[in-house]
């Protein structure tokens, strides 16, 4: 979704660090909290690669910057379906149609997941491979970011 | 007037352009790469869309994405800044095509001027010089003579096919035509095994100076002065100032008359500068840039006048917010264009930004998109700040510009405040006497 600057609610890093305590003493691998719209998932997978890049070496003396730290995805278990491109999220051929897939369908590798709507074009995301869907991240209609995460296969 | 506008661009300048729409109550969209998620364009705007991966071609090229982050964010204009996509007339067309404004000039515009034999052409015909010329290749020396005294002396001699300097002889007077003429024509032969040369006025030390105009949709037409871009390293712009020392108010009134009347019989639209190079007393045009520029804030400074705002205007379908009778020219302005470099090797420098200080106070302007704790990335140009000074005149202008640059404070990468420190320094350029070569031949000269 585009990063709209609303207030940010009340959010206490307190919960992610003793959900992570709980993870961790439980021997789980994966925790959800729902409450009041927050959502908090903590999960043990490794997170994901992040893309980075080291500035060349300084020409003269000095020691090599540190760079800010990747930033720590907390991954759900499964493969992250991320957006090939900017556009509108349909999770359904047509208005009224039934989704093209729902949470716990097994599905084929190429299969349609669902629909990016860019440029008045429809373009269908395929999944990656096959497994079954553990999760939608995004809602029908919505608008998604490039990079931004769709669908998690498990 | 619109509600919201998407600013296709990154850096100082999608912050330059952040700050008009918020200034006449339009809300922002930027977009960005993934490698500029945490840029100061993304920070300051109203709403953000990442639209690809760091890669330019990728990201801030890429129309598709462009169209699409228009189309979820509801946004009625795009103002492209420069450089990506601002001179691109298919991507102006395209946004036409979706129904969205695009902040600049019509698409044949930009398409003329981005044509360099189509660009002189047109302004020929709208009655600007352009350096004269011999009409194809001069087949013995008659013709070397008559197309000499029509170009006017001294002239230059090139070999058709050449190239780096060689078949390349300078006629200062009709007395040397004969020999340089023969000579041209040996080396052009040995050279590149053509004999044929073409003639065209000698310019030795010419200035780069530069008109900025501008058009509304009502036929009003505005020249803003001059800047003076004469300080050049591989054809970047280094510094510039406004007015140009060389240029006075008999001058500017003339090429600025004779620019107007051309950008009327064009018919353009918008914001536009016209280059020429300047000597001895003449113009001579380069080519039309058919957008924003980067040195648009010296001539902000003498004149007064927001000239992203009034692009905003002339994309609404508003007219000009001043005439040529109301523009006055006050004081002096430069601006250092602050490079994220080695100041000796010009090696560029991205890295983590570990501590930064804005240089401030009366008469200064710094638009820059660095921040303590910005990781500078290696992705793009090396532009991490402009620093413009205003002064009632150009003595006070450069007390204060020296002033700013030994107040400024950028750690962590090199950046090129030394070199702005030395130049100014400099008998020549305290005294305005440089030409487009000065700059190359000085950091010659200093290795």
């Amino acid at each position: 979704m585009p990063n709209t600057k609303a207030p940010a609610g009340p959010f206490d890093m307190r919960h992610v660090r003793e959900l992570a305590d709980i993870l961790n003493e439980s021997g789980l691998t994966e925790i959800e909290l729902d409450r009041d719209g927050l959502r908090i998932r903590v999960a043990k997978s490794p997170p994901a690669s992040v893309a980075t890049w080291a500035p060349p070496p300084a020409a003269g003396a000095g020691p090599i910057q540190a760079q800010p730290a990747a930033a720590q995805t907390i991954e759900p278990s499964g493969e992250t379906v991320t957006s090939p491109m900017v556009g509108t999220v349909y999770l359904q051929p047509q208005p009224g149609a039934e989704p093209f897939v729902k949470v716990g369908d097994m599905v084929a590798e190429g299969q349609t997941l669902l629909l990016l709507e860019a440029m008045k074009t429809m373009n269908p995301i395929a999944a990656p491979r096959a497994g079954r869907i553990i999760e939608f991240l995004v809602a029908d209609t919505q608008p998604v970011e490039y990079g931004e995460p769709l669908v998690v296969i498990g | 007037m619109f509600e919201k506008v998407l600013i296709a661009n990154r850096g100082e300048i999608a912050l330059r352009i952040h700050r008009a729409c918020k200034e006449m109550g339009i809300s922002t969209v930027a977009v960005h790469s993934q490698a500029d998620t945490t840029a100061m364009h993304v920070r300051l705007a109203d709403e953000s869309v990442c639209i690809g991966p760091a890669a330019a071609a990728k990201s801030y090229l890429n129309i598709p994405a462009i169209i699409a982050a228009c189309e979820i964010t509801g946004a009625q204009a795009v103002h492209p800044g420069y450089g990506f996509l601002a001179e691109n007339a298919r991507f102006a067309e395209i946004l036409a095509a979706h129904g969205y404004v695009f902040i600049g000039p019509r698409p044949e515009h930009i398409r003329i001027m981005g044509d360099k034999i189509a660009a002189k052409r047109t302004v020929t015909a709208a009655g600007i010089r352009v350096v004269p010329g011999s009409e194809g290749a001069l087949s013995n020396e008659e013709d070397a003579f008559e197309a000499a005294a029509a170009i006017g002396y001294p002239v230059l001699i090139k070999a058709a096919a050449g190239g780096g300097g060689r078949g390349m002889k300078v006629a200062a007077s009709p007395d040397d035509l004969a020999e340089a003429f023969a000579t041209a024509r040996g080396e052009a032969k040995a050279s590149f095994g053509d004999d044929a040369v073409y003639m065209e006025r000698y310019l030795s030390r010419p200035r780069h100076v530069e008109l900025q105009i501008i058009a509304d949709a009502f036929g009003a037409v505005c020249h803003l002065g001059e800047r003076d871009c004469s300080l050049q390293r591989r054809h970047q712009k280094v510094m510039e100032e406004a007015p140009s020392p060389a240029i006075d108010v008999a001058a500017r009134d003339a090429i600025g008359e004779v620019a107007v009347e051309a950008v009327r019989a064009i018919g353009y639209l918008g914001l536009g500068t016209i280059e020429f190079l300047y000597e001895a007393g003449e113009f001579f045009f380069i080519e039309m840039n058919t957008r924003l520029q980067v040195e648009h804030p010296v001539t902000e400074a003498i004149t007064g006048i927001d000239l992203v705002r009034e692009q905003i205007r002339i994309a609404a379908g508003l007219p000009l917010s001043f005439t040529q009778a109301e523009i006055e020219f006050e004081g002096h302005a430069i601006e250092c264009r602050i490079n994220a470099e080695n100041p000796r090797t010009f090696a560029p420098s991205p890295g983590l930004v570990t501590d930064f200080h804005a240089p401030g106070g009366l008469g200064v302007r710094l638009d820059s998109a660095l921040y303590a704790g910005y990781a500078f990335p290696p992705y793009y140009d090396s532009l991490a700040g402009k620093l413009i000074v205003h002064g009632r005149d150009r003595t006070e202008c450069i007390a204060r510009l020296k002033r700013c640059l030994g107040e400024m404070v950028v750690a962590g990468i090199e950046t090129t405040i030394p070199l702005f420190q030395d130049l100014l320094e400099e008998p020549d350029i305290l005294e305005g006497r440089y030409d487009i070569h000065w700059l190359e031949r000085w950091i010659k000269a200093q290795s």
